[in-house]
């Protein structure tokens, strides 16, 4: 899979957040196409268009105008056609009973947005790097919150 | 009929006899009227004597002649009247020939008398026997009576014992008669004051009457304190659900606030990041530290508004209480602070935990506050040791004048030796942004014992701390026992 480029869909409303992780991604030595939507409804719109090719990951932002993080998980969980897709929600504030509740609705992983950058990129990293591991994709509830702050890529790294 | 016929003669013989002796008598009746007449003749006789006498007395007579001549004519009227006589006694001659036939008709009336008096006669033998058996009788009847008088006698020698019973039973009857008397005076006197408590249990009624008046007029008055009452009980009740609406818009209002209020500072300190990161180059020393300032405000910023959180957030939350093990949440508080406890090679030891109903997502934080201040104030000069322990004791075996002498706390201390603090401070540490150091010290918002504080009154416990300089510090949670 390493050759292959890994379609990375982003959906937050920040725009700041947007332009840090493409930068991120940028810099981190994946290769990678990244789509970025603003808004729930643009989501939906965009994953149930027909023309569009699935991304391997989708990173959800949990409070987004409109259709909120929490809504399209469910939707996309829902659906037949997007339900394979591994969906990391992440989010200013890691509430456990929010965590718990998108754990519950199939969310794949849960990232707190850091405020240090390299955290920032090392959690990417971490997150794309278990996504292009997990062939099933199975879920477990301990390695579901990714903070990003223990150096492990050296060791993962494909 | 035989004996009859027998008898009947020897009536008849009898009778006939009798009979006979009648005609006897009759015969010497007739014997006696002869002889009457006799006497009659001789009086006749006499009476010629008597003329003849008076022939003789003639001469007597002669001047007496008038006389007698009054005497003849007496005389003669007595001849007369003798004559009369005569002729009366003939009549009673008449009159006894009548009274012969009917002295005959007499007898004949005798024998039906004898005939008659002879069956009376049987008759009265008859009776005579009878009289006779009544005498057997009577003489059997009189043995009895000699018995029964002897009886009588027995009776009467009881009685006399009886009546000298009865004697000394009047004599009793009296002595008595003289109690019921003096019983008789005590009964008055106690119908006097029967009649006195009689008085005084009308004027009681009438009091009571009085209360009842007054008892009814307080029951009007309840009734419409009661009413009220209902009133302002439906009026709390909107409030209440007022309240509730609003705790829940607060909740609403608190996550969005800090949640929107983090994101700007977050973003300085990402972006400041990246600009010490990427324009290491173009900036001086002391632009860095300016930069690193900037983060390290904004990062301060960041956990005041998250401790700010917390600390409201335990005001607003609904307190649902659950049975649960200390020794879960201490665990769990444990697994939240494991790098820090690890970097610190601090040691965490929890004995005698109890189960208690408690809110568990307030008290972890309680805890995991607690636990990581004594990591925090501890002393560089030692690895820190936090000792956590609790117990079940009663209200008056501590010396709290907050705790109930009659309720059962559990009582959960957490110490540990750290640098501890001076004892004049015990009480403000609990205040919000209430610090003992300055930022240079130790980071901390101040808020961390705040909440603490809040918790345990949600609890409705009570918290105190105790320390020495550089003797550690252990604090005092007392939390009721309840049973849900």
């Amino acid at each position: 899979m390493a050759a292959n480029e890994v379609l990375v869909l982003l959906a937050d409303d920040d725009i700041d957040d947007c332009h840090l992780f493409k930068e991120v991604l940028e810099e981190l030595p994946l290769s990678t196409r990244l789509t970025i939507v603003n808004n729930g409804d643009q989501l939906m719109k965009l994953l149930l268009k027909n023309t569009s090719q699935l991304p391997h990951v989708l990173f959800l932002d949990v409070n987004m105008p409109r259709k909120n993080g929490f809504q399209c998980l469910t939707e996309i969980k829902l659906s037949d056609k997007l339900k394979a897709i591994p969906v990391i929600l992440y989010s200013t504030s890691s509430e456990q009973d929010v965590t718990d509740r998108l754990y519950q609705n199939g969310a794949q992983h849960f990232i707190r947005k850091p405020s240090d950058f390299l955290q920032f990129k090392r959690v990417i990293h971490y997150s794309l790097t278990l996504i292009m591991q997990e062939t099933n994709l199975k879920r477990t509830k301990n390695n579901f919150i990714l903070t990003g702050e223990n150096d492990f890529i050296n060791s993962e790294t494909i | 009929m035989a004996i009859l016929n027998k008898s009947f003669e020897e009536e008849l013989i009898l009778v006939r006899e009798e009979l006979c002796f009648e005609k006897e008598e009759k015969g010497k009746l007739f014997a006696e009227l002869i002889v009457a007449r006799n006497e009659l003749f001789f009086q006749k006789d006499e009476r010629g004597k008597r003329a003849a006498e008076l022939g003789i007395a003639n001469i007597e007579l002669a001047f007496q002649k008038e006389e007698k001549g009054k005497r003849a004519a007496e005389l003669g009227i007595a001849n007369i009247e003798l004559a009369f006589e005569d002729g009366e006694k003939e009549k009673r001659a008449v009159e006894l020939g009548i009274a012969n036939i009917e002295l005959d008709f007499q007898n004949d009336e005798k024998e039906k008398r004898a005939a008659e008096l002879s069956i009376a006669n049987i008759e009265l033998v008859f009776q005579n026997e009878e009289k006779e058996k009544r005498a057997a009788e009577l003489g059997i009847a009189n043995i009895e009576l000699i018995f029964q008088n002897n009886e009588k006698e027995k009776r009467a020698a009881e009685l006399g014992i009886a009546n000298i019973e009865l004697a000394f039973q009047n004599d009793e009857k009296e002595k008595r008669a003289a109690e019921l008397g003096v019983a008789n005076k005590e009964l008055v006197f106690q119908n006097n004051e029967k009649e006195k408590r009689a008085a005084e249990l009308i004027i009681a009624n009438r009091e009571l009457t009085f209360q009842n008046g007054e008892k009814e007029k307080r029951a009007a008055e309840l009734i419409i304190a009661n009413k009220e009452l209902a009133f302002q009980n439906g009026e709390k009740e909107k409030r209440a659900e007022e309240l509730v609406l609003v705790n829940t818009e607060l909740l609403a209002f608190n996550y969005i606030s800090s949640h929107d209020l983090q994101e700007p500072l977050r973003k300085i300190q990402t972006l400041a990041g990246r600009i010490l990161e990427k324009e290491t180059q173009n900036l001086s020393d002391t632009g860095k530290d300016y930069f690193h300032r900037i983060q390290s405000a904004a990062g301060r910023m960041r956990q005041l508004i998250e401790d700010l959180l917390v600390y409201s957030r335990t005001n607003i939350a609904e307190r649902k209480f659950e049975k649960i093990n200390l020794n879960t949440i201490i665990e769990e508080v444990k697994a939240e602070l494991k790098e820090n406890i690890e970097e610190k090679h601090a040691i965490i030891e929890a004995t005698e935990m109890c189960e208690m109903n408690l809110i568990p997502f307030q008290f972890r934080q309680l805890m995991h506050n607690l636990i990581r201040n004594a990591l925090k104030f501890s002393s560089p000069k030692r690895p820190p040791y936090i000792l956590i322990k609790s117990r079940i004791v009663k209200g008056n075996k501590l010396n709290n004048a907050k705790l109930m002498h009659t309720k059962s706390y559990c009582h959960i201390s957490v110490t540990d030796n750290g640098i501890g603090f001076e004892p004049e401070y015990k009480d403000r540490i609990f205040e919000v942004f209430q610090k003992l150091h300055n930022r240079e010290e130790y980071e901390g918002t101040g808020i961390g014992l705040a909440i603490v504080k809040k918790i345990v009154e949600n609890h409705n416990g009570i918290v105190t701390a105790t320390s020495q300089l550089n003797k550690g510090a252990t604090f005092d949670i007392y939390i009721p026992v309840t049973e849900n």
